[in-house]
């Protein structure tokens, strides 16, 4: 009764200010969200004369080589969420539950892969592991070894690059699902007889299902949307690296429109992966408010020491490219010796000072895009949890529809949608160099939804009731009450979408004009020309830039960031 | 089975949280660890499971020692505070995975868990999962997963304090008679001092660490050998006072208070010049029934009155540092008096209890 009544009055009594609020946001996500990906599906299946024709899904489940892309990528996903998987949880397990030397440090270390862009680290695995890299070198004056071994070529180096810097979004999945299961869960389990491995097993791995599921989502989207990772290694039979191909090719019409084919693919593919997992989770959300902790165990003097021993080694694997990064930012001249044999600033010096545009475009564009992201996504939240305004459950699934699109189909969505001059001023939204934050705003935004929105469920209805009742304005209650509570967790969330932004290479190399260059088209284009030097430099400072964006996400959040790649 | 507990010790860092206790759980006996949060209770339940290793003392289960013995390997069955379900599980696999964990044939595991479940009134429940159930059916699942084991003792962490009041008597009346049943030894773990009266044969309060008294439920409500057990069961009036003679009339002593001499009785303990705490509590004090020999007697006035339904309780200054409580047990055949109103309150000697000051 008085849920109905609510409801009803809800709109009547909403000033009209609110409703245009209301009406924008939903112009804003029809705009730069739906009709994008309308567009790619309705090119999918639309010839040149612009019929409806199957002619063109035909063609791609007829070619050999399509199809071989198609295994592959499912393949290499799989692959990566079965490595990720091992590393990921046995990390996870090893910090939050055994005490060992050097824990907490380990602890940290474990988010390092996150502030290295994927693009810097491929190359910086090849500076270390190619052919004419550190290691090859060294193994080759060491042993005389004729031919260097093959690390990084082929599908085992896309593996072993997006492995090493996807599993720490598995660990912090984990740890999340993890520190929300009841302790008494498994003593019960110790109580009936359930001794470690089968406990584990039987109990403890089935609770951090959720978790699981959602890092494991993320990790197989991530593999399965990246083309830069597989192009720097040579691999071109993936369906993400065919995409990218076909579009960038300008010549071939046929070719082109295949290209946005197969991002109409790789959305359909994503969705489908997300909404399994979707209903997997639904069923299966175990967390409570536990009320205690399990107490960390004491590793024997054997198994301590295997810990850090095994920790370490993963780590040193994973700052293997932030090492060939520098070294190959820094290094004059540096080939065929293991290690560069003079030093110079001079790349720093040209990719900053002489072309300051990459930094510069990177900062402000990232930094538009964040503010999108709030003027938009905090009142998303906003509606979300404190309203019942019509279409929350759709906003809610658009968030998460946009975290499972790959940035390739975005980017190629906005090159089809917005390539038309607008009316009034006859210029098309894709000659604008406003375009790029905007499609970082759209790609960051659930970050900052999802942040903002879990900060307002704590702030419980009835202590902003209360201030009212005390005499406070809806602007005083906001101002006072619920600003203060909640700032931190948008904080962390547009941080979170600053870092994400500043980084992305898939959605914006479509879209890049000259002048418009950020860091990340910098680094690719360097490296596809061979100026390896400007291309790590650059990668060293996006790598710093990350640093010190995720350096302050822990000061005002702690390491709890888990919560936000559900 | 026997549970022997002597000078038991656990510390979390500096604080003894089990401070050198001493007690022994009969066979059958439905055993009660009572106290407010912090009191050491829950730890002392944890021991006994095998959940935390003692740091000094002794458990003895029978005649075997388990100070070192791993929880599974102790013959217990636990029943956690927020039932400890695991929500992945059915209830028939909740109830069977420790029957699994010991390679019981499936036929004899279905013939046992349909049995556990009828005895706990969960019939036909068995393909549910945990979410699916109120919080009295989950509390029952808990209940059948500790005993489908055949436990040789019940462990309880106070199970009801999650259900609504009405539930929770029903359930608990439904505990106490399934233990009488199997006559199984249980030990219960509860910070409401009306479940332990209700449920208990023996209960033992705990207070900083330490057991202040054992003793069933009727010795402990009316002789508490102690100011804490006075004041934590039931409701009491205290009133401090310094004892002068010992041994007059039914054996009783006599001290000096604030409110005048009261005569009262005690367990031996007190000498004269001793000081003393006198209990009296609030059901067994008349109104305005005259004085007279064997009777306490003191004047104040009514400061508030509270209506309970089967009781009516008057808060009556009679001059001391807080108001006397003095119930009327039938307030059906009362005329509720009104603040101010002059009362005399009295109360026999027999009912006026004299206990030391700790």
């Amino acid at each position: 009764m008085e849920q109905v009544s609510a409801f009803s009055a809800g709109w009547r009594r909403t000033p009209a200010s609110a409703v245009s609020g209301f009406g924008l946001i939903w112009l804003f996500l029809l705009l730069f969200v739906l009709y994008p990906l309308t567009r790619i599906f309705y090119d999918a299946f639309t010839n040149e004369a612009g019929q409806f024709t199957l002619v063109n899904f035909q063609e791609f489940f007829t070619d050999q080589f399509y199809l071989r892309s198609l295994w592959n990528s499912l393949l290499l996903g799989f692959a990566t969420v079965l490595t990720t998987s091992v590393i990921g949880i046995g990390v996870a397990f090893l910090i939050i539950r055994y005490e060992f030397p050097y824990r907490n440090l380990f602890g940290y270390l474990t988010m390092l892969p996150m502030i290295l862009p994927p693009l810097v680290g491929v190359l910086g695995f090849v500076f270390i592991l190619g052919r004419a890299g550190t290691v090859n070198i060294l193994l080759m004056d060491w042993f005389d070894m004729l031919h260097p071994i093959n690390f990084m070529y082929g599908m085992h180096g896309v593996l072993l690059v997006e492995t090493l810097h996807l599993f720490p979004f598995m660990t912090l999945s984990i740890l999340d699902s993890l520190s929300k299961v009841d302790p008494s869960l498994e003593e019960a389990a110790q109580i009936v007889g359930a001794k470690g491995w089968r406990r584990f097993r039987d109990i403890t791995l089935p609770l951090t299902t959720p978790g699981y599921i959602s890092g494991a989502l993320l990790v197989f989207i991530w593999t399965f949307a990246d083309f830069v990772t597989p192009l720097v290694v040579g691999v071109q039979d993936l369906l993400a690296v065919q995409a990218y191909l076909n579009i960038v090719q300008f010549v071939d019409r046929r070719i082109f429109r295949m290209g946005i084919v197969i991002s109409a693919l790789l959305v359909v593919l994503a969705i489908v992966f997300v909404l399994v997992a979707r209903h997997y989770v639904a069923i299966k959300d175990y967390s409570s408010l536990a009320y205690s902790r399990v107490e960390r165990r004491q590793l024997g003097p054997i198994a301590r020491w295997l810990a850090v021993a095994v920790l370490g080694l993963l780590m040193f694997l994973s700052m293997i490219p932030q090492v060939g990064v520098v070294l190959a930012a820094v290094g004059k001249g540096w080939s065929l010796t293991p290690f560069p044999v003079q030093y110079t600033l001079d790349y720093f010096r040209q990719v900053s000072i002489e072309t300051p545009r990459f930094i510069v475009n990177s900062l402000v564009y990232s930094g538009i895009a964040v503010f999108i992201c709030l003027a938009v996504g905090v009142p998303m939240a906003w509606i979300m949890a404190r309203t019942r305004a019509p279409g929350r459950g759709s906003m809610d699934a658009l968030t998460t529809l946009i975290l499972a699109i790959p940035g390739t189909a975005i980017g190629i969505a906005y090159i089809r949608a917005f390539h038309y001059p607008l009316p009034a001023i006859d210029v098309a939204l894709t000659s604008m160099w406003i375009i790029l934050p905007l499609v970082l705003a759209v790609r960051r935004l659930p970050y900052t939804v999802r942040s903002s929105y879990s900060s307002l469920l704590l702030v419980h209805k009835s202590m902003e009731e209360a201030a009212e009742n005390v005499g406070a304005t809806k602007f005083a209650t906001f101002r006072d009450i619920t600003a203060p509570l909640v700032w931190k967790g948008i904080l962390v969330g547009a941080l979170f979408s600053f870092i994400m932004s500043i980084q992305e290479a898939s959605a914006t190399l479509f879209l890049t004009l000259g002048g418009w260059e950020m860091i990340p088209f910098g680094i690719f284009t360097y490296y596809i020309a061979g100026s390896h030097g400007q291309a790590a430099a650059l990668g060293v400072i996006l790598i710093v830039l990350c640093a010190v964006s995720l350096y302050i996400v822990n000061r005002v959040a702690g390491a709890r960031v888990g919560g936000l790649f559900g | 089975m026997r549970i022997a507990i002597s000078n038991l010790t656990k510390r979390f860092g500096a604080l003894a949280a089990v401070n050198a206790v001493s007690l022994t759980v009969e066979e059958g006996e439905m055993f009660t660890l009572l106290g407010p949060s912090g009191c050491g209770k829950t730890t002392l339940l944890r021991l006994l499971a095998g959940f935390y290793t003692p740091d000094a003392g002794e458990i003895r289960f029978g005649d075997r020692v388990v100070n070192e013995v791993p929880p599974h390997e102790r013959g217990i069955g636990m029943v956690f505070q927020n039932y400890a379900l695991w929500p992945h599980m059915t209830v028939t696999e909740n109830v069977c995975y420790g029957l699994k964990l010991r390679r019981v044939s499936a036929s004899d595991m279905a013939a046992r868990a349909r049995a556990v479940l009828d005895k706990v009134g969960l019939t036909g429940l068995g393909e549910r999962y945990p979410g699916q159930l109120s919080g009295g059916q989950q509390q029952r699942v808990a209940l059948a997963r500790a005993l489908v084991l055949n436990p040789l003792m019940l462990l309880l962490d106070e199970p009801l304090s999650n259900l609504d009041a009405k539930i929770r008597v029903q359930v608990r009346s439904e505990i106490r008679k399934l233990q009488k049943e199997l006559g199984i030894t249980a030990v219960y773990v509860t910070h409401d001092q009306e479940e332990a009266l209700a449920m208990s044969d023996r209960i033992a309060v705990f207070n900083l660490g330490s057991a202040c008294q054992i003793g069933p439920p009727k010795a402990l409500y009316e002789r508490p050998a102690n100011r804490f057990v006075a004041d934590f069961i039931g409701i009491n009036n205290l009133i401090d006072g310094t004892v002068t003679t010992v041994g007059g009339q039914e054996g009783g002593l006599r001290a000096v208070t604030a409110l005048g001499e009261i005569g009262a009785i005690h367990d031996g303990r007190l000498r004269a010049g001793d000081r003393c705490v006198i209990c009296i509590r609030p059901e067994n004090i008349t109104l305005n029934s005259g004085t007279g020999n064997g009777k306490n007697s003191f004047s104040g006035r009514i400061a508030l009155s509270a209506y309970l339904g089967n009781t009516l309780r008057y808060d009556v200054e009679v001059g001391g540092p807080t108001p006397f409580k003095a119930d009327i047990g039938d307030p059906w055949h009362h005329e509720q008096l009104a603040i101010g109103t002059p009362i005399t309150l009295s109360c026999t000697i027999g009912s006026t209890l004299a206990i030391p000051v700790d």
